[in-house]
């Protein structure tokens, strides 16, 4: 189920009560287990195999690293929990688009290979669960943690749900050691856990869902060719819309655990005031920028082994991290894209190592940031690279005469969300979300809280699905 | 990416005045991304210094009292609660045939069927309530064609035709057909809370007065260029079966009915006509596809009554204009082979109240029901007549 509808409101307040009731700890983990089951196949019931199948595999697997005694038992134990989740994701996310591709290399040989097309069902959040129960395996064969002590905990990190479809992606060892105690939020807890919540389905159901959405679909699914003014308010439209959605998703799982008493940790740091692309990627869904490093890009050499190998590394790392984002080229382009621009920050640095930008040229280089990661975003956008292309044409001027395509109000919902959330990332940029509530009288955040709220209510959301369920 | 062996590295450093200005941040804490390399810790989760059970307590007040506010003011302007019509809904009713009413009387079509149809006074007539599937602005041909691929409908279906939205294709709602085949248990627990604990109770939950609609619709100043369309308002009421009437303000508030009125007038101009060949091309596409679904249909045992329900004024001139009826309607006829029910052909049928000239008041339209249930007992599914008379 979404976090915005009306049967997450009934789960999560049945879960609340169970979990508040005066249970045995074992019993209330049992719960949440169970309740996560519940919240996982609310989407389609059989999927909750692949979520025992990931569950059991890394569990022994786990096991198994610790048992071994020789080197190679270990890479075999690590191998087989690999293989086991990449191979659930390559069938269910990839399979489509390897034999396509498949197809086409054939066609381009010559050869009429035709076939049989299997209508394969994604199973949501799978890219998001296989991460985060190879990571507990990794960490186990890195010898960077131990297993857990007991498999009712192991399983319940895999699917506490909260972060079960969309993350923040957890690592085992920030929360396996969270079930090992009983844990249950204080009042200023449950309080400040539903006022995130509020913030994360402000941010999804009124700014992304109802104000932006609709901006970037006019744009990016019509058939008409955007001029420069459509083609960047639609563009940035999306810029908005997806951080919107994802924040919006990440703080609405953070409100949601917290109101149980769990912490899980921060994914977005107010990414549209970053500073080059390293910052940008320090900001943005940290939680997977973090894995990718941790497990792709430091086992594949890092900076440790001269700058060819650190660019290789580098590009590598990106180009997969598209590809995990979906399974088109155009992701795979939106990585590249990304590798790129930290390349080529990377060697900037090096031939500029002492300098050290004024206020002016600081803030300058942050609106370079964000313009050059609205390029990026054509590719997430778009569906194909005919229509990237199209929209990028639009955005520097060479579709030459094109009627409009939005309407005044969408412009100016464009310009008053998009241009208030990047000064507003600006305004944040060294601060945390806390820090400025602390310090606003308690009045005024009690206004703001019934302001979000009941915009969410009279935005009238139809529990559209977030952005990144599909991935 | 950071650095495999340094966590510092990756990021300008803010320039000093700066970040002077910043009071240090008690709240700050490090993330994934400071820590490279290793097993993550429990993260931090602080909750701000502040009297929360007061601000919660606040918060709720406020909450309350502006709600109660916007739930007022929509009742005021003539709004009261009732059943939405959407995806969740239609699926509601597309599931009847597949849960063992497959012999049922089926509905569908776009708005006029679906306004005009009174599901009570069909049943009172009948001793049974056919199965109403119309949508608004949204032709019916896939919602036929997935009824002609379905084994389980054996009933009767009448398919209205009304012409600028059939003969078209317009699609405003095609898209509940994929919602029905895709919907999660989740979803359908949405639809039934939503119909039992929050529409049938608050007036301001109709997607005509959804936050973004309302303020979409303000007079902005129009973007050089190009003319936007308004969109079509609220025009109608429904129930928990998809039983609809015309809103009553339409028909009472001569302000809003001369604004739906308007609406309607904007496709009326010759200039916003589609080109002659491409309309050509799509009506005999329409036509085509849905002979051919009826074909299915009749070959199963289907009895497919085509129903062309009653217009009035410009709109009924517009129609006339666009989509004569020998070039639309016949041709459809003659091409599915199935009985079709004009309007224009039954007294009985004619001289209804029509409002903004597309569908009918509530009184009217029951007693339109009463007429056309006559008709069509009479000349089409009466015992002595059987499912292939030919309209007078």
């Amino acid at each position: 189920m979404v976090f915005n509808s009306l049967t997450f409101i009934a789960f999560f307040a049945c879960v609340l009560v169970m979990h508040s009731l005066p249970f045995g700890w074992t019993t209330k983990k049992i719960n949440l287990i169970g309740a996560s089951y519940l919240f996982y196949s609310a989407w389609n019931p059989p999927f909750v195999i692949l979520l025992w199948v990931s569950t059991v595999v890394d569990w022994y697997a786990a096991q198994g690293l610790v048992k071994a005694r020789r080197q190679a038992a270990r890479h075999a134990w690590m191998l087989l929990s690999v293989v086991a989740n990449l191979g659930m994701l390559g069938y269910f996310k990839y399979g489509q688009f390897l034999l396509d591709n498949f197809t086409s290399v054939m066609s381009a040989l010559g050869v009429a290979y035709h076939p049989a097309h299997y209508d394969i069902v994604l199973p949501v959040g799978i890219s998001f669960y296989t991460f985060a129960t190879m990571s507990y395996t990794l960490d186990v064969y890195l010898r960077r943690a131990l297993p857990a002590q007991n498999l009712l905990d192991y399983a319940l990190f895999v699917t506490f749900f909260p972060h079960l479809v969309a993350g923040p992606i957890m690592r085992p060892t920030e929360l396996v050691p969270q079930f090992e105690t009983p844990r249950r939020a204080n009042a200023q807890q449950l309080r400040y856990g539903l006022a995130l919540m509020t913030i994360g389905l402000f941010n999804k159901v009124v700014l992304a869902d109802s104000f932006l959405a609709h901006v970037a679909e006019s744009v990016y699914d019509g058939d008409k060719v955007p001029g420069t003014l459509d083609a960047w308010a639609a563009t940035l439209a999306f810029s908005g819309q997806i951080f919107c959605d994802f924040a919006g998703y990440s703080t609405t799982a953070i409100g949601a655990a917290l109101c149980l008493g769990f912490a899980m940790p921060d994914n977005f740091r107010f990414p549209y005031a970053a500073v080059g692309f390293s910052d940008f990627w320090r900001r943005w869904h940290i939680t997977l920028s973090s894995w990718l490093r941790d497990y792709l890009y430091i086992p594949l050499g890092g900076n440790r082994h001269g700058a060819r190998r650190t660019y290789a590394a580098l590009m590598a790392t990106m180009l997969l991290g598209g590809l995990w984002h979906g399974a088109s080229w155009t992701f795979v382009a939106w990585g590249g894209l990304h590798g790129l621009y930290l390349a080529a920050e990377r060697g900037l640095r090096a031939r500029f190592a002492n300098y050290r930008p004024g206020p002016l040229v600081f803030v300058a280089l942050g609106i370079l940031t964000y313009a050059l990661v609205n390029v990026t975003w054509v590719f997430f956008r778009a569906k194909t690279f005919a229509k990237a292309w199209v929209v990028l044409r639009g955005m520097f001027g060479q579709s030459g005469t094109v009627k409009p395509i939005l309407d005044t109000f969408s412009l100016l919902s464009v310009l008053l969300i998009v241009g208030g959330m990047v000064v507003t990332h600006w305004l944040m940029r060294g601060r945390t979300l806390e820090s400025v509530i602390a310090r606003a009288p308690a009045a005024l955040v009690s206004i703001v809280w019934a302001l979000l709220a009941f915009a969410i209510v009279i935005a009238q959301g139809a529990g559209s699905a977030f952005i990144y369920f599909q991935f | 990416m950071p650095s495999s062996t340094s966590s510092s590295e990756g990021a300008l450093a803010l320039p000093r005045a700066a970040a002077g200005r910043n009071a240090p941040d008690r709240y700050a804490r490090a993330t994934a991304a400071d820590r490279p390399g290793i097993a993550q810790p429990v993260p931090a989760r602080p909750v701000p210094e502040q009297p929360w059970g007061r601000i919660l307590l606040g918060a709720a007040l406020i909450f309350v009292a502006l709600l109660a506010g916007w739930e007022a003011y929509w009742r005021a302007y003539g709004v009261t609660p009732g059943i939405n019509s959407n995806s969740g809904l239609w699926a509601l009713q597309r599931h009847r045939i597949d849960m063992g009413e497959g012999n049922a009387t089926v509905i569908a079509g776009s708005s006029r069927p679906f306004f005009d149809i009174q599901l009570p006074v069909w049943e009172r007539l009948a001793g049974y309530r056919p199965i109403q599937l119309a949508f608004e602005g949204t032709s019916p041909l896939k919602f036929v064609e997935d009824l002609a691929a379905d084994p389980h409908f054996t009933g009767r279906l009448i398919i209205g035709v009304d012409p600028q939205v059939f003969f078209q294709g317009f699609g405003l709602h095609v898209d509940a057909l994929a919602y029905t085949r895709k919907e999660s248990p989740s979803q359908r627990i949405g639809q039934w809370l939503s119909m039992h604990l929050i529409e049938p109770y608050f007036a301001f939950d109709d997607p005509d007065f959804a936050l973004q609609t309302v303020l979409a619709r303000q007079p902005w100043p129009p973007r050089p260029g190009r003319l936007w369309p308004t969109q079509v308002r609220k025009l109608s009421d429904h129930e928990a079966d998809r039983n609809t009437h015309l809103w009553s303000k339409v028909a009472d508030d001569p302000q809003y009915r001369e604004l739906a009125r308007n609406i309607w007038r904007q496709r009326f101009q010759p200039a916003a006509d589609p080109p002659p060949a491409e309309l050509r091309r799509t009506v005999e596409e329409q036509i085509d596809r849905t002979a051919r679904a009826v074909a299915k249909l009749r070959a199963r045992g289907v009895q497919v009554l085509f129903l062309r329900s009653p217009s009035d004024g410009e709109y009924l001139r517009y129609e006339t204009r666009l989509f004569p009826r020998a070039t639309t309607w016949e041709v459809l006829l003659a091409a599915s082979g199935a009985p079709g029910l004009h309007f224009q052909d039954y007294p009985e049928l004619q001289g209804y109240y029509l409002p903004e000239w597309s569908h009918m008041t509530r009184a009217e339209a029951e007693r339109y029901t009463v007429a056309l249930y006559a008709v069509i007992q009479r000349d089409f599914w009466g015992a002595h007549t059987g499912a292939t008379s030919a309209p007078r």
